[in-house]
């Protein structure tokens, strides 16, 4: 063992206000899993030995444990108030962020109402209204790596590189430069792969472990094991979401009234500004009222998971608008599509959407066999959901370069989390007329790469490809002003096609690629080498829309419900890279399917009692129905070649397509997440 | 995670492994190691020793000795899964083996290990008990045989007493008529048994002669189902009989409960899995 060190010996004065910002606890513990002593060694076993040895005396103070004990605010999770900073994560997901109406002492964080119309008089006045509460357990990410990072000190004192399996290089450093009070060019960020990330990769430990190399000058390597991970990172919240949905007889909405109740653990986060967009901007609605409250709790802070808040908020929204449908006799789908919005329809928080495709996955729905063959085999059935994420976008840059030998080198500072780069090189290839395989991804460090937001929000592609398509551009004119200059021809004349360059009808005359980046190279006076550096910066979004089937089996016996065969029909925009979207658009409706039927952190008072893969429930291979993805493309004004964001729509309709599908097979709702065979037997008994 | 440090013996034969475990009272058998590592490595156990016994000559094999089927304690479940032995003597441990764990932990893992382990969870002990099977224990003062109906006393607790070793397994060969299923219903993460039962069942001349119907997974050790084998015997066993014999099978309060599966839950999935186990017995009695 080589040091033990606690709370004071990081302190650096600095507040903690987000998991990323948390070093040890000094003498009050918030929430159990918070790291309390940092114990280095030589090797793993040492340090286990060491940190077995630590005899931590805890005296038990009254706690916040649930969402609704929060409200009441008997119990104060920062009787002091809560601690804060102006930036938000949720801002990286192309969340709307807000500050706060409530800076006093209380655990609800943030209330916020966003209000149209007369919500209680439509209420009144509608046909039918549906009323109820849903709740869901808080989901882990329970991606495939577990957090590790390795910190190594610098040369200069106070200088740090950080080596980390993260989403956003950028954002870790100003993490931890913030934690540790440092200047951000004293802390280098080496983005390493990321074994998985859905939205948990920013940054747990990189402060912590940074400070710890810092203090005992030398390196220093954590990794979580399973248990630990899933103790003290950030999972998606728990909520309580009640709707009251009204609809008067010719089967339009009328009324839409919220209240989502966000448990957020014990720090801020903001869920809210997302929550509402997507809940009320699915539906066209005059009268929406939405209150959204988070709360603090004694828990883990959460964190951003894959369209943060959406598998929550349309559960609830989705679940009754399939009651709505049946209490009106309608046909679940033409309801939907009767009510869907459309560009220029309004968001839950009052702003119109852009161009969007959530009609055209209807009508592609109505086709499919799946729905159209519908059929009426005993405790079987068919949910539909629809489903959506407005996604983030960002100013981004990327240098392309021709090297000698013909090698385009595409320099980026992007992280890749999804195989996202193979698009950025697709668009390359097609605007340079080279192969795939002549492009090279060079992954940039915070200090070598060109500026790139975080791989979250579902962006990359849209927010980079932009800028790659700019630099790449540029480096085609180049490319042609040297061969213009090669052939004495003019700039015009000159067809760039398979890494080489012509002149037009002059097909036996030709230069490499390579040739020409030798000529930039040598040539006096000439262009100068061929690079160039591309920059984008959207103005508006390019939000993905979904709608989806699953077909389950609930065994009347047990309860136990088997999705058989799932469809998800997506609006992508523009397929760049098809391969890559299909798998998306897989990933993320398993992971809305499991959402619905499989994972939930379970508590007892504030302790996690399922931290570990025997007990966290998550499907394997054999537990997935067939998945089919169906692409409709309808071009998004702002993403580089109509693309849309793609990444987080697919998790978002999952868990309310389960339960719409398993009212369809054993007429029973179920009104809490994840959906367990208990709950669905428990119900059924007493329909009987 | 790591295990703390321990010494490492292995034992070439049951009287090495029994003077290592007299010399080392606080070491621990290793067998498949499928249960202790992981328990080890999580720091649940801590033992200062490990005495090997997987490779002690003689005790990995499935032989057949008369009216017996004897299985040595370190016979991995997948042995017992390709056993044709076993598929002919007794089909009910064929059925029961391919429903643990994933090939990995079948490669390893013992028939020995799992029952010595006794998890509430695990499948082999109803079966056992379904079976009549007996438990050969070996010690320095020689040899000992316990009948499954004793073996299994308490979570995690077992007649193997320390300094003891189990070396073998006793199970009946299969007569005519008589029908053996096995059914489980596995948590969704650990897909250990949350209700597994074990049903063995002989007809003659139409009505129900014998049954054994043992249960697993639900509550705090494997037990038979004694109400239960008592509906059956003397009835003809159709399909209504068996429901009624299935009712009320154990109770709530005998079983345990969790976030997953509540005792009354439990209480019913033992009541499904028994009459589908014991209806399958039935249809498969030779
Ligand atoms: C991922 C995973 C999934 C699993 N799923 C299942 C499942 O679905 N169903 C199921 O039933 N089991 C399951 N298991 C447990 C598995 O069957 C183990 O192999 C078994 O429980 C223990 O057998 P072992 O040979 O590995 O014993 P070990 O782990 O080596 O030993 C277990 C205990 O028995 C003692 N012991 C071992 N041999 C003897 C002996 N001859 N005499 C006296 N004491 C002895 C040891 O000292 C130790 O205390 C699973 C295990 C894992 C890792």
């Amino acid at each position: 063992m080589t040091a033990v060190l606690r709370g004071p010996d990081l302190d650096r004065g600095r507040v903690a206000h987000s998991r990323p910002s948390l070093l040890l606890a000094g003498d009050e513990v918030v929430f159990a899993g918070q790291p309390v002593a940092v114990v280095v060694a030589t090797s793993e076993a040492a340090a286990s030995d060491g940190a077995a040895l630590l005899d931590v005396e805890y005296e038990a103070l009254d706690s916040v444990d649930s969402l609704e004990g929060a409200e009441t605010d008997e119990v104060m999770v920062w009787p002091h108030g809560t601690p804060t900073a102006a930036s938000s994560q949720a801002g990286l997901h192309g969340a709307e962020t807000s500050s706060s109406d409530s800076g006093s002492a209380s655990n609800v964080d943030e209330r916020r109402v966003f209000e149209r119309g007369d919500v209680e008089g439509a209420l009144s006045g509608a046909h039918v209204v549906i009323d109820r509460t849903y709740r869901n357990a808080r989901v882990h990410q329970a991606y495939l790596e577990p957090h590790a990072v390795v910190a190594v000190p610098g040369v200069r004192p106070g200088e740090v590189t950080v080596h980390t399996s993260t989403q956003g290089q950028y954002v870790v450093r100003a993490e931890v430069a913030g934690a540790l009070g440092l200047r951000e060019r004293d802390v280098k960020v080496v983005p390493m792969t990321v074994g998985g990330g859905f939205g948990a990769k920013y940054g747990i430990l990189d402060a912590l472990v940074a400070a710890t190399a810092l203090h005992v000058r030398a390196p220093v390597r954590m990794v979580l094991s399973r248990t630990e991970d899933m103790l003290t990172t950030t999972p998606t919240p728990e909520t309580s979401i009640r709707v009251r949905l009204g609809v008067d007889a010719e089967g339009r909405v009328s009324a839409l009234d919220v209240r989502a109740v966000i448990d957020n653990g014990v720090f801020r986060f903001g869920h809210a500004g997302i929550v509402a967009t997507v809940i009320g901007g699915m539906y066209r609605c005059e009268h929406v009222r939405i209150e959204t409250v988070e709360v603090l709790t004694n828990r883990a802070p959460v964190g951003a998971y894959r369209a943060p808040g959406v598998p929550q908020a349309l559960f609830a929204l989705e679940s009754s608008v399939d009651e709505a449908a049946r209490a009106l006799g309608l046909d679940p789908l033409e309801f939907r599509l009767l009510n869907a919005v459309d560009g220029g329809d309004l968001t839950g928080t009052g702003r119109p959407w852009p161009d969007i495709g959530l009609r055209a996955c209807l009508e592609r729905v109505r086709e499919h066999p799946l729905w159209r063959s519908r059929g009426s085999v005993p405790f079987e059935g068919v949910g539909l959901a629809v489903g959506g994420w407005p996604g983030g976008f960002s100013p981004a840059g990327a240098v392309c370069r021709v090297d000698s030998d013909g090698t385009v080198r595409l320099h980026v500072g992007s992280v890749d989390i999804s195989g996202v780069h193979s698009s950025m090189v697709l668009i390359v290839a097609e605007t340079l007329g080279v192969r795939p395989e002549d492009v090279e991804i060079v992954q940039g460090t915070t200090d070598s790469g060109p500026y790139a937001p975080a791989s979250g929000g579902s962006q990359v592609t849209i927010s980079l490809g932009g800028a790659v398509l700019d630099a790449s551009r540029q480096v085609r004119e180049q490319l042609r002003d040297l061969a213009a200059a090669h052939f004495e021809a003019h700039r015009d004349d000159v067809e760039l096609e398979e890494g080489r360059a012509r002149v037009r009808g002059v097909p036996a005359r030709e230069v490499t690629f390579g040739q020409l980046a030798q000529l930039g190279e040598r040539l006096p006076g000439g262009p100068g080498p061929v690079v160039a550096e591309g920059r984008a910066s959207l103005k508006g979004g390019a939000p993905g829309f979904t709608a989806q089937l699953v077909r389950v089996r609930v065994d009347p016996d047990t309860g136990v419900v088997t999705p058989l065969e799932a469809v998800a029909v997506q609006d992508v925009g523009f397929a760049i890279n098809p391969l890559l979207v299909e798998g998306q658009m897989h990933g993320g409706t398993a992971q809305g399917l499991s959402f619905g039927l499989y994972e939930g952190l379970r508590y007892e008072g504030g302790s996690v009692t399922t931290a570990n893969f025997l007990e966290y429930v998550f499907p394997r291979a054999l537990d997935l129905p067939t998945l089919e993805a169906v692409m409709v493309e309808r071009p998004s004004e702002h993403g580089p070649f109509g693309a849309r964001i793609v990444g987080e729509p697919p998790i978002t309709a999952g868990a309310a397509a389960i339960a719409n599908a398993i009212r369809d097979a054993a007429g029973v709702r179920v009104t809490a997440l994840p959906v367990t065979s208990e709950m669905v037997w428990t119900l059924m008994r007493q329909e009987a | 995670m790591y295990t703390t440090e321990f010494d490492y013996h292995r034992a070439g034969s049951v009287q090495e492994a029994l003077a290592l475990l007299a010399a080392n009272p606080d070491a621990k058998l290793l067998a498949g190691g499928h249960s202790l590592i992981p328990a080890m490595k999580l720091r649940l156990a801590s033992p200062p020793a490990l005495i090997d016994v997987s490779k002690v000559a003689g005790l990995r094999g499935i032989r057949l000795e008369g009216v017996e089927v004897v299985i040595g304690a370190m016979t991995t479940h997948r042995d017992v899964e390709f056993s044709d032995v076993l598929r002919a003597a007794c089909p009910l441990l064929s059925q029961v083996a391919p429903l643990i764990g994933d090939p990995m932990v079948r490669n390893r893992g013992t028939v020995g290990g799992a029952l010595a382990h006794a998890d509430p969870a695990a499948d082999y002990p109803a079966s056992m008990l379904a079976l009549g099977a007996s438990m050969t224990i070996a010690s320095t003062s020689g040899e000992r045989t316990v009948p499954a109906d004793e073996f299994f006393t308490g979570m995690f607790e077992t007649a193997v007493a320390p300094g003891e070793l189990l070396t073998e397994i006793r199970v009946p060969a299969a007569t005519l008529g008589e029908g053996q299923a096995y059914e489980k219903f596995a948590h969704p993460a650990s897909r250990y048994a949350i209700a597994g039962v074990a049903a063995v069942v002989r007809t003659q001349g139409g009505s129900v002669s014998s049954a054994r119907v043992a249960m697993t997974g639900a509550g705090y050790h494997a037990m038979r189902l004694t109400k239960v084998e008592e509906a059956l015997v003397g009835q003809t066993p159709t399909p209504e009989v068996v429901e009624a014999a299935v009712r009320g099978a154990v109770s709530p309060d005998e079983l345990l409960g969790d976030h997953f599966a509540s005792a009354e839950y439990r209480a019913h999935l033992v009541e499904v899995q028994a009459r589908k186990a014991i209806l399958r017995a039935l249809g498969s009695a030779g």
